[in-house]
């Protein structure tokens, strides 16, 4: 397991490009040995481009690439150490399942002992001890992406395991269990893993640390608790959860903040400035009340979604549309006029579009 | 629906009229003539049985010949599909003038066999030919190219190779260009080397290609005449005669209509069977079925 640092690594396809046309602009991370990141963003925000200048299929056009403060920007893949799940399982089709998972190993000239016995080892971790003999080719879409993911594991001395939407063409109910497995030997094995999903869940659940990108841009880098509480901006707070985080403009006069005429307190005082104000508060916190009270406001109940375990209620509330998402077992509340109770300490406040920190 | 139906049928009349009349009709006539003794001083449509048919057992001409083919079809088709695999793993990544040395390679595909033949007998004369010329400069001793059966049939394949290996060049590119890119990344995660790649990851995945291409190849050398016509004319004697060239002997030149019908009849008859057979071997061999 390695540390992986980039330093003012950026990337553009064509050349010439100006800086701010490029894939992946120029920024600086740092990915802790043994610990698990995921990349998440929507296509075309440059995760796979980070990737795979991280796994030397791509060369930046700037910065350099360290693996345990070595530099390793010119050395080819083969070099490099790393291992790469791609979107689509890859395997080598005229092999048998312990083939694939040898191949790496063959590769690097162990000994046949130390070869079976680190392949049996991971096989059985992966579920596949039972089928080494199959060809590969004969083995479901999940179960290839097992081969593909266990071809990283066999390498003990990998630098780390790099995903890239692996989970993309696994059927859904498949793809549960698969995540699931995939955690636990990532748990078991302790690699350092970069996980790119376009799929917020899969981040949120999957890792330790989620850096959230846009427009080749690193938005945000957190816990996925640091993102579901407090997203540095309204895009990672619309990217983030289901439904989106609500941001609701309030005005000012001098005094406190006001939603409709009435007064709502947020988290932290800021300071006045001209900017437009946003808060924001997670759907998960709005709850719906029968009494009046501080930061309660009156609301016209406009619809109703049904997402399994919980509803999310949408509240019209001062003429804009606020999302509660309540247990199911509360049941919908009677008649259209409810009040909203939007809870002081998760009312963040937002200035052109970025988190007011707390001063 | 029957109305519409016959519509259908009435479109499809053309087709199958020129099918029948250039390979049904042709064929059938054939199996006909094949038990007749029509020939050049007897040009009638008797029958005669069996005799034709038994008369070619005894033919050790024919035989010969039969066996002559399968070396020189197997043989060139194999030197044609490394050669043309070579050629396309050249300039199938980036290369300095890619499409220059593309268009190139295929040129000899593009001539006229008869043509080409024509010019290579120029090429393998024994005392006017460049080959021999350069032979005697490296001081080495000319070789009877065209008159002497070995170098008669070296020649012939030499020719083979020449023109074929550009069309085992097209179909090889095609089938590198196409595929995934996704194996060789892995295989360069995974620390494969360009020998262990080649032959676990492009071989592999050119299987279907490699088969498709051989298979094409082997039916088009089965065919092979027009280029012993003009290079040897199957000689010296019969030595380089191939079935194609035999019976257009038997049956055009020397008009024993009958007896090279029922030639014709096995050469085709061995030729499905052989081939087919083949097929299902390579199929086999690079466990094509199944595949997903």
């Amino acid at each position: 397991m390695a540390q992986l640092d980039i330093v003012d690594v950026g990337h553009a396809y064509a050349p010439g490009v100006e800086e701010e046309r490029w894939a992946l602009k120029p920024l600086k991370l740092t990915f802790e040995s043994g610990k698990t990141y995921a990349l998440v963003g929507p296509s075309g925000c440059g995760k796979t481009t980070l990737l795979n200048i991280l796994s030397g299929l791509v060369t930046p056009s700037r910065g350099r690439v360290l693996f345990d403060g070595a530099d390793v920007t010119a050395l080819p893949t083969k070099a490099r150490n790393i291992a790469q799940v791609f979107q689509f399982p890859v395997i080598y089709k005229s092999m048998t399942v312990y083939e694939n998972l040898a191949f790496p190993l063959r590769c690097r000239r162990w000994d046949r002992a130390r070869i079976d016995a680190k392949v049996q080892q991971v096989a059985e971790a992966l579920d596949l001890h039972d089928r080494l003999g199959q060809p590969a080719r004969r083995l479901t879409a999940d179960d290839k992406q097992l081969i593909s993911l266990g071809r990283g594991l066999v390498r003990d001395d990998v630098a780390a395991v790099l995903m890239d939407e692996p989970l993309t063409v696994i059927d859904p109910q498949l793809k549960h269990s698969l995540r699931r497995k995939i955690r636990e030997i990532t748990e078991q094995f302790r690699p350092t893993v970069i996980y790119v999903t376009h799929d917020q869940y899969e981040a949120m659940s999957f890792a330790q640390e989620v850096l959230v990108m846009k427009d080749g841009r690193a938005v945000q880098q957190g816990t996925p608790e640091q993102l579901f509480e407090a997203p540095s901006s309204t895009y990672v707070g619309y990217f983030i959860g289901s439904p989106a985080m609500n941001y609701l403009t309030v005005d000012r006069n001098d005094g406190p903040f006001t939603l409709g005429g009435r007064t709502l307190s947020v988290a932290w005082d800021i300071p006045h400035s001209a900017t437009e104000v946003h808060v924001g508060v997670r759907p998960e916190y709005v709850k719906v009340v029968t009494d009046p009270g501080p930061n309660t406001f009156p609301g016209r109940l406009r619809g109703i979604s049904d997402h399994g375990a919980q509803r999310v209620l949408e509240v019209e509330v001062a003429g804009q549309l606020v999302r509660a998402k309540t247990p199911r077992e509360e049941g919908v509340p009677a008649g259209e006029e409810i009040l909203v109770h939007l809870p002081r300490a998760k009312v963040l406040p937002y200035a052109d579009g970025q988190l007011v920190l707390r001063s | 629906m029957d109305g519409l139906r016959r519509h259908k049928s009435m479109f499809l009349l053309p087709g199958l009229l020129t099918l029948f009349l250039i390979i049904i009709f042709p064929l059938l006539f054939t199996i006909r003539v094949s038990f007749s003794g029509w020939n050049v001083s007897n040009p009638r449509m008797n029958f005669i049985g069996g005799a034709n048919y038994a008369a070619m057992l005894h033919d050790g001409r024919f035989w010969a010949s039969i066996t002559r083919l399968i070396l020189l079809a197997g043989g060139t088709v194999v030197i044609q599909y490394v050669i043309g695999f070579g050629m396309a793993l050249l300039v199938w990544r980036e290369v300095r003038g890619r499409r220059f040395w593309r268009v190139l390679f295929l040129v000899p595909m593009m001539t006229t066999p008869v043509v080409m033949a024509a010019i290579w007998q120029t090429i393998f004369h024994e005392s006017l030919g460049p080959v021999n010329d350069l032979l005697g400069t490296l001081g080495l001793s000319r070789i009877p190219w065209l008159t002497e059966s070995g170098p008669a049939l070296a020649a012939l394949m030499i020719v083979e190779v020449w023109q074929w290996t550009p069309f085992m060049f097209l179909l090889l590119l095609a089938g590198l260009l196409s595929l995934p890119k996704e194996p060789f990344m892995a295989a360069a995660i995974d620390g494969a080397g360009t020998w262990r790649t080649f032959w676990k990851v492009t071989f592999p995945l050119m299987a279907p290609v490699s088969v498709a291409a051989t298979i094409i190849r082997l039916i088009e050398a089965s065919k092979l005449s027009d280029s012993v016509y003009v290079l040897t004319s199957g000689g010296p004697g019969s030595s380089t005669e191939t079935p194609g060239y035999y019976l257009y002997i038997q049956g055009l030149r020397d008009q024993q209509t009958g007896y090279s019908g029922a030639m014709s009849l096995t050469y085709l008859v061995l030729m499905i069977v052989t081939l087919t057979g083949v097929a299902a071997l390579l199929t086999r061999a690079f466990k094509l079925k199944g595949d997903s």
